[in-house]
C-alpha cells in the first residue's frame, strides 16, 4: 500500500520552489539571490514535495496563480494545459467566460504547436483581462488571472514558443472544485446543483447529488454542514442554505412521485459482497456496489435502515418515512438487506470472509462512552445511557416512564436530542448539565437555542461526580461540582477545573450521560488479521479503506470513532471503490482524486478573511420553522422545507465559486 | 435614494439598479434581460461600477440599496462591454451581410455603438451550424450569444419547458428537449422564442428572404383567431405580410400569441380563398354572385322562415376574424330586428 504523496521534508519542499505568485505574493527566484528560507517561507505556499507516489509535484497553476519547481516545466505547456481545462469547466451560463476562455484555450494550443503568432500573446492579455473584468463566477473571475501572471513573469518563453512551438513531454492533471465542495466529505458538486435549483431544474439538481450520495432527503435534514462554514458568501452576508435546499430537492422528488434514475455503470468482472450494519455507511457502499453491478448483500441486527439516523435521530428532525424511502430506492436496486442478523452472534464474520468476494464492516459506534462517575455500574433504575433512552424511543417506548425530573449529561447533539426528545415525552424538568459554558458547546447553535425554546434549563460549570439513589436502587440525585474555565487544551476549548468544596446534589429522577459513543467489536469476534486501535476502532487505509485483511474494508463510525452521517456516506463511497477495484483484480492505487484532494487540503480554498463587495447584499432566505407551542409536545419535524419560490432565490445567492488546478508531474 | 450618473433617483424595495435607470431614462444595454421573467445576470452587457465595489456589477441582478452610486458608462464599463461584444462577435458566427437579422439585431446595434470589431479575435466558434427540421423556425446556432432570452421566453412566459441550457463538444448549446430538433421535442411552435432572441439565431422561416427589414412597415392589429383578442404587430414588406409579432405592451397579451396567431395567415394569400359570394343552384352547383343579389336572396328567405315558423326559426354565427363593431351589430340585428337569441360567435364554439 503506497502512501499519500509523500511528504518530503519542510525544507526540501521550500528550497525546490523557484517561482511562484501563488496567495497573492511574488516570489521569483531568479532575482532573489541569497534570500533568508525565513522570508522565501512567507512568500510561498506550503505543498507536499510529491503529486503521486514518486512523482514529484513540478508544478502548480490554478485560480490563485503559479507555483514553478522544476525548470523543464514549459511554462507555455502548463498554461495551454490549464486553460484547456478551464475552459471544459465553463458553463456558458454567462457570455464572456464560455468564448474567452475557449479563444485562450486555441491561442494557446497554436503557440504549442508552433504555429502561433506573436500577437496572439497580446490578444491572450485583453481575453484574459476581459474576461476576468466581466463575467459572472469563478472561472471567469479568477480563472484566467495565472495566465496573465504567466505572461508578466515569462514573455521570452512565449514569444520563443511562436518560433519554435512547445515539446512537452510533462504529464498534466486538472481538477475543478469548489470551496464548499471541498469541505464537503463526499465531495457533492455543490454549485452545480444549486445552480440547477437556480434554474428550476429540481430533477436535474437531486440526480446530480444522488450521482454521489444517496441519502439527500436524510443529510438534507441532519447533515452538520461542513460546506456551510466554507462558503465565501458568508465573507458578504450569510453563507448559502446548501443543507436545505438539499431537502428541498429531495422533498420535492417525493412529493411528485419521481423515482430518480441510477447510473449504472457496470463492472467488467462483478462479485458477492457482504455489508455489515445498515447504517449512513452501509447503505452508501451498497449503493455504489450495485451501481456497478456487484451483488450486495447486508446483514443489520435491528429491524431497521439507517443505523443511528433511525434509532439515535429523533422523528422531529428526520421522520422516518424520509430514511425508509430512500433504503428502499437502494433496495429496489437488487441490494439485499437481512434484518435482526447480528454478526457475531447469529452468523460469524468468518463465515462472510469464507462466503462472499469481500465484506464491508460498517457497524457504527453502538456504546455509550462511561461518565466514570460513582454508582454508574451499579444497575440503578432510572440511569439510562443516551443512546440506549434514544433507542428506546425511537423504537416507539420511553424506558423510564416513571422519571419525572430528567438531567442530561453532556453538551453535543446527542445529549440535545436526549433533552428534546424528553421534552416531548412531558416530564416536569429537563436539565442539561455541561461541564463548560455555552459559547464551548460542541451542539449546533439552532439546537441550543430551539431547545431553550422548548422549555430546556441549562446548568454550565457543572460537572457529575456521583449518581445518588435510595435504597430501592432508584435514583434520586446527581452529585455535582460546580467548574471554572482554566487554560485552554488540545482541542482549543477552555479546560474546565473543579472548585474544590462546590459539590451539591442536584435533585431529579432520571440521569441521562450523553458524553460520547464509542465503538463496541465485541461481537465481530476477533478475527485473524484485523487490526485495531487502542480506541476499538479497526486500521484501515484512510483511503481505501482496506483493513490489514486484503478481503475486508470498514467506514464509518467504526473506522474514525463516532463522527457523523456524512463522513460516513463518504467512507461508503470510498470503500465501494476499492471493492470493485479488488473485485477487479486491479491494484488499490490511491486516484488521482485522492491525489488531488491530499494536494486540496495545502491551498487555501476557503479564506475567512477574504473581503468580497458588500453591494449586492441579500440575506438568507428563511424556511418556516414550527411554533414553539405546536412542536414542543409533538413529534412532527420542527423546521419545513423551502417552497419553490424561497428555492430558486436563495439558490441565486451562491455565487457559483469554482476553481480549477492543474498540476504538472 | 441612489444615484445613477450623478442624478438622484428613488426606487422601491426589490427594484434593481437596471430598473431605476430604466425609470429615469437612463441608458443601460442588456442583451438577456427579458421582460417579466427572472433576470439571470448572463450577458454580463448591463455591468456598472458601482462606488465601494471592487468588481463591475450586473445592474439587471443587483437591488438597489440606499446610498448607493453608480456610473454607467465610465471608461472602465465602457472598455468592459466593448470586450465582451468583441468575445461574443469571435465566437460566433456574426457575417451581417448573409444574416436575415441584418438591421434588426441588437447585437449589431450594440456592436456599432460600442465601436466592437470581432475580427480583432481569433474565431473560436461554431461556423454555421443551421437547424432546418420544421417549416417554422430555423434555428442558426453560430449566430447564438447564449443569452437564454428563448429558454426564459418558453419556460417562463410560455411555461412549455422545452429549451434549456446544454454543452455540446465543449461549447455551450441550447437544446430543445434532450438536444433534440424542435420538430422532435415537445415544442409547441408558438414562436415566443423567436420574438424573444435578440439577433439572428433563430429566425421565422417565412420570412426569409422576403426583403430588408428597413423597408418593412408595422400595423397594429387583433389577432382573427380566438375570443381572447391578442394585440399583433404585421410586419409588411412590399404589401406582404412576412412576420407577426405580439405587442409588447398591449393587453390582453403583453406580447405573448400562440402558434395560429403568430404563425397562421397563410390563408390571406391563399389562390382558393373566396372574396365573391357563391349561391346554390338548383342542379346543386355554386355560381358567384354580387352582394345586393345575395343579401337579397338571403333577406327573402329569412322574411318567409320567420312569417311560417316564428324568429327562432333563424340563427346566426359571426366570425372572430371580422373586427368587434361588427360582430356586435351581427347580434344587435338577431336580437332587436329578428326578434331571437339565436346568436353565437365561433371563438365561443
Ligand atoms: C443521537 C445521535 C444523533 C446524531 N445526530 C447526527 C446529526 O444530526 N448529523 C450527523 O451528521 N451525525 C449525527 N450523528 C452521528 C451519526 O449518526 C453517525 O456518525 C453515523 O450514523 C455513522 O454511520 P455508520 O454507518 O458508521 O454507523 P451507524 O449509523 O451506527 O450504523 C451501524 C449499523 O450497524 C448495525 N450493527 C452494529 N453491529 C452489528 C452487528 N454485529 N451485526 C449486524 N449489524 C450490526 C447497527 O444496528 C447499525 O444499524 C448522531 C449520532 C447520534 C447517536
Ligand atoms: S463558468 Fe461562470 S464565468 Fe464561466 S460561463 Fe459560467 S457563469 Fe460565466
Ligand atoms: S457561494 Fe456557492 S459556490 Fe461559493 S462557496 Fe458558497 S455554496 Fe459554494
Ligand atoms: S446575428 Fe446580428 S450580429 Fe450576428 S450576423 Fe446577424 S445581424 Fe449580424
Ligand atoms: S416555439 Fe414556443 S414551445 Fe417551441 S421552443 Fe420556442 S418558445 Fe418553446
Ligand atoms: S437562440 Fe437567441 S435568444 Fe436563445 S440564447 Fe441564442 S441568442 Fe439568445
Amino acid at each position: 500500500m503506497d502512501i499519500i504523496a509523500k511528504e518530503g521534508g519542510k525544507d526540501s519542499a521550500i528550497d525546490s520552489v523557484i517561482f511562484s505568485t501563488w496567495g497573492g505574493h511574488k516570489f521569483d527566484g531568479r532575482s532573489a539571490e541569497g534570500i533568508e528560507k525565513s522570508q522565501k517561507a512567507e512568500q510561498i505556499p506550503f505543498l507536499p514535495e510529491y503529486f503521486k507516489q514518486n512523482s514529484p509535484l513540478k508544478a502548480l497553476i490554478g485560480w490563485d496563480g503559479i507555483v514553478l519547481r522544476d525548470e523543464n516545466v514549459n511554462i507555455v505547456g502548463l498554461c495551454n494545459s490549464y486553460m484547456k481545462a478551464l475552459s471544459e469547466a465553463s458553463c456558458g451560463k454567462c457570455s464572456p467566460c464560455p468564448g474567452g476562455t475557449r479563444a485562450m484555450s486555441k491561442l494557446l494550443d497554436r503557440l504549442c504547436q508552433g504555429k502561433g503568432y506573436k500577437e496572439d500573446l497580446f490578444h491572450l492579455k485583453t481575453i484574459a483581462e476581459t474576461v476576468m473584468e466581466t463575467s459572472r463566477c469563478g472561472i471567469g473571475k479568477q480563472g484566467p488571472g495565472a495566465i496573465l501572471h504567466a505572461l508578466d513573469n515569462f514573455w521570452e518563453a512565449f514569444e520563443d514558443a511562436v518560433d519554435n512551438g512547445v515539446k512537452d513531454e510533462t504529464d498534466y492533471f486538472s481538477k475543478r472544485t469548489a470551496p464548499c465542495t471541498e469541505a464537503c466529505p463526499i465531495h457533492l458538486d455543490i454549485p452545480g446543483y444549486v445552480d440547477h435549483i437556480r434554474q428550476g431544474a429540481f430533477d436535474k439538481s437531486l440526480d446530480l447529488i444522488r450521482s454521489r450520495l444517496p441519502l439527500p432527503g436524510v443529510l438534507g435534514r441532519t447533515c452538520f454542514r461542513p460546506c456551510e462554514s466554507n462558503c465565501r458568501r458568508a465573507n458578504m452576508d450569510e453563507p448559502i442554505a446548501i443543507k436545505a435546499l438539499k431537502r428541498f430537492v429531495a422533498d420535492e422528488a417525493l412529493k411528485k412521485g419521481r423515482t430518480p434514475p441510477h447510473e449504472m455503470n457496470i463492472s467488467e468482472k462483478t462479485g458477492h459482497i457482504a455489508i455489515i450494519g445498515a447504517g449512513p455507511a452501509g447503505l452508501s457502499a451498497a449503493y455504489h456496489l450495485a451501481m456497478r453491478g456487484h451483488k450486495v448483500t447486508m446483514f443489520e441486527m435491528l429491524q431497521e435502515p439507517g443505523g443511528m439516523s433511525a434509532v439515535g435521530i429523533p422523528d422531529y428532525r428526520l421522520p422516518r418515512d424520509v430514511l425508509r424511502y430512500e433504503a428502499q430506492l437502494i433496495r429496489d436496486m437488487g441490494v439485499t438487506i437481512n434484518y435482526g442478523v447480528r454478526i457475531g452472534r447469529d452468523v460469524l464474520l468468518t463465515d462472510l470472509e469464507r462466503d462472499y468476494d469481500a465484506v464491508f464492516i460498517s457497524v457504527g459506534a453502538q456504546d455509550s462512552t462511561p461518565m466514570r462517575v460513582e454508582g454508574e455500574n451499579e444497575g440503578y433504575l432510572g440511569y439510562i445511557p443516551g443512546i440506549r433512552y434514544l433507542r428506546g424511543i425511537n423504537d416507539g417506548y420511553d424506558p423510564y416512564p416513571e422519571g419525572r425530573r430528567v438531567a442530561v449529561v453532556g453538551g453535543g447533539n446527542v445529549a440535545f436530542d436526549c433533552v428534546r426528545t424528553a421534552l416531548r415525552h412531558d416530564k416536569d424538568d429537563v436539565s442539561i448539565i455541561y461541564r463548560r459554558t455555552r459559547d464551548e458547546m460542541p451542539a449546533d447553535s439552532m439546537e441550543i437555542h430551539e431547545a431553550e425554546e422548548e422549555g430546556a434549563n441549562y446548568h454550565f460549570l457543572t460537572a457529575p461526580v456521583r449518581i445518588v439513589a435510595d435504597k430501592h436502587g432508584r435514583v434520586t440525585g446527581l452529585e455535582c461540582r460546580k467548574m471554572e474555565l482554566g487554560e485552554p487544551d488540545a482541542s482549543g476549548r477552555r479546560r474546565p477545573v473543579p472548585v474544590e468544596g462546590s459539590e451539591f446534589i442536584f435533585e431529579c429522577d432520571t440521569v441521562v450521560s450523553a458524553i460520547g459513543q464509542r465503538v463496541d467489536l465485541s461481537a465481530l469476534v476477533k478475527f485473524e488479521g484485523v487490526e485495531t486501535t487502542d480506541w476499538n476502532t479497526i486500521v484501515v487505509d484512510p483511503v481505501t479503506r482496506q483493513s490489514t485483511h486484503p478481503k475486508l474494508f470498514a467506514a464509518g463510525d467504526c473506522e474514525l470513532g463516532p463522527d457523523s452521517l456524512i463522513t460516513a456516506a463518504a467512507g461508503g463511497l470510498r470503500g465501494a471503490l476499492s471493492i470493485d477495484s479488488f473485485i477487479n483484480g486491479k491494484p488499490l492505487d490511491y486516484t488521482t482524486e485522492d491525489h488531488f484532494e491530499a494536494l486540496m487540503k495545502h491551498l487555501k480554498l476557503y479564506d475567512e478573511n477574504e473581503t468580497m463587495d458588500q453591494v449586492a447584499k441579500k440575506a438568507r432566505e428563511s424556511f418556516e420553522v414550527l411554533d414553539v407551542e405546536k412542536r414542543k409536545r409533538s413529534w412532527d419535524e420542527v423546521e419545513k422545507s423551502f417552497t419553490r419560490a424561497e428555492a430558486m432565490a436563495e439558490a441565486k445567492r451562491c455565487l457559483h465559486c469554482y476553481r480549477v488546478a492543474t498540476v504538472a508531474v | 435614494m441612489i444615484e445613477i450618473n450623478g442624478k438622484a433617483c428613488s426606487f422601491e424595495k426589490g427594484d434593481t439598479v437596471l430598473d431605476v435607470a430604466r425609470a429615469n431614462d437612463i441608458d443601460i444595454p442588456t442583451l438577456c434581460h427579458l421582460k417579466d421573467t427572472t433576470p439571470t445576470g448572463a450577458c454580463r452587457i448591463c455591468l456598472v461600477e458601482a462606488d465601494g465595489a471592487n468588481n463591475l456589477i450586473a445592474s439587471c441582478d443587483t437591488p438597489a440599496c440606499e446610498g448607493m452610486k453608480v456610473q454607467t458608462h465610465s471608461e472602465r464599463v465602457v472598455a468592459a462591454r466593448k470586450g465582451i461584444l468583441e468575445l461574443l462577435l469571435s465566437s460566433g458566427d456574426h457575417y451581417c451581410l448573409l444574416c436575415e437579422s441584418n438591421g434588426d439585431c441588437e447585437l449589431q446595434d450594440l456592436s456599432i455603438e460600442y465601436k466592437a470589431d470581432g475580427r480583432c479575435l481569433p474565431e473560436t466558434g461554431r461556423k454555421s451550424s443551421v437547424e432546418d427540421s420544421d417549416a417554422l423556425i430555423l434555428r442558426d446556432f453560430s449566430k447564438c450569444i447564449h443569452c437564454g432570452r428563448c429558454v426564459k421566453a418558453c419556460n417562463e412566459i410560455q411555461m412549455h419547458d422545452v429549451l434549456s441550457f446544454g454543452h455540446e463538444e465543449g461549447s455551450p448549446k441550447i437544446f430543445a428537449g434532450d438536444n433534440e430538433t424542435l420538430r422532435e421535442s415537445d415544442c409547441r411552435f408558438c414562436g415566443e422564442c423567436v420574438q424573444a432572441c435578440p439577433t439572428g439565431a433563430l429566425l421565422e422561416k417565412k420570412a426569409l428572404g422576403k426583403g430588408k427589414v428597413r423597408d418593412e412597415q408595422k400595423v397594429r392589429t387583433t389577432c382573427p383567431y380566438c375570443g381572447v383578442g391578442c394585440q399583433l404587430w404585421l410586419h409588411v414588406r412590399d404589401d406582404k405580410i412576412v412576420k407577426v409579432t405580439g405587442v409588447d405592451e398591449g393587453l390582453p397579451n403583453k406580447g405573448r400569441t400562440c402558434v395560429k396567431g403568430r404563425f397562421g395567415y397563410d390563408f390571406i394569400y391563399n389562390k382558393d380563398r373566396l372574396t365573391k359570394p357563391l349561391i346554390k343552384q338548383k342542379n346543386g352547383e355554386y355560381k358567384e354572385a354580387e352582394w345586393d343579389e345575395t343579401l337579397d336572396l338571403i333577406a327573402s328567405k329569412f322574411q318567409t322562415f320567420i312569417e311560417e315558423s316564428g324568429a327562432d326559426s333563424v340563427a346566426g354565427i359571426s366570425c372572430a376574424r371580422s373586427i368587434n363593431e361588427d360582430n356586435y351589430q351581427m347580434q344587435k340585428l338577431f336580437r332587436t330586428v329578428f326578434r331571437t337569441n339565436n346568436i353565437d360567435h365561433c371563438a365561443r364554439t
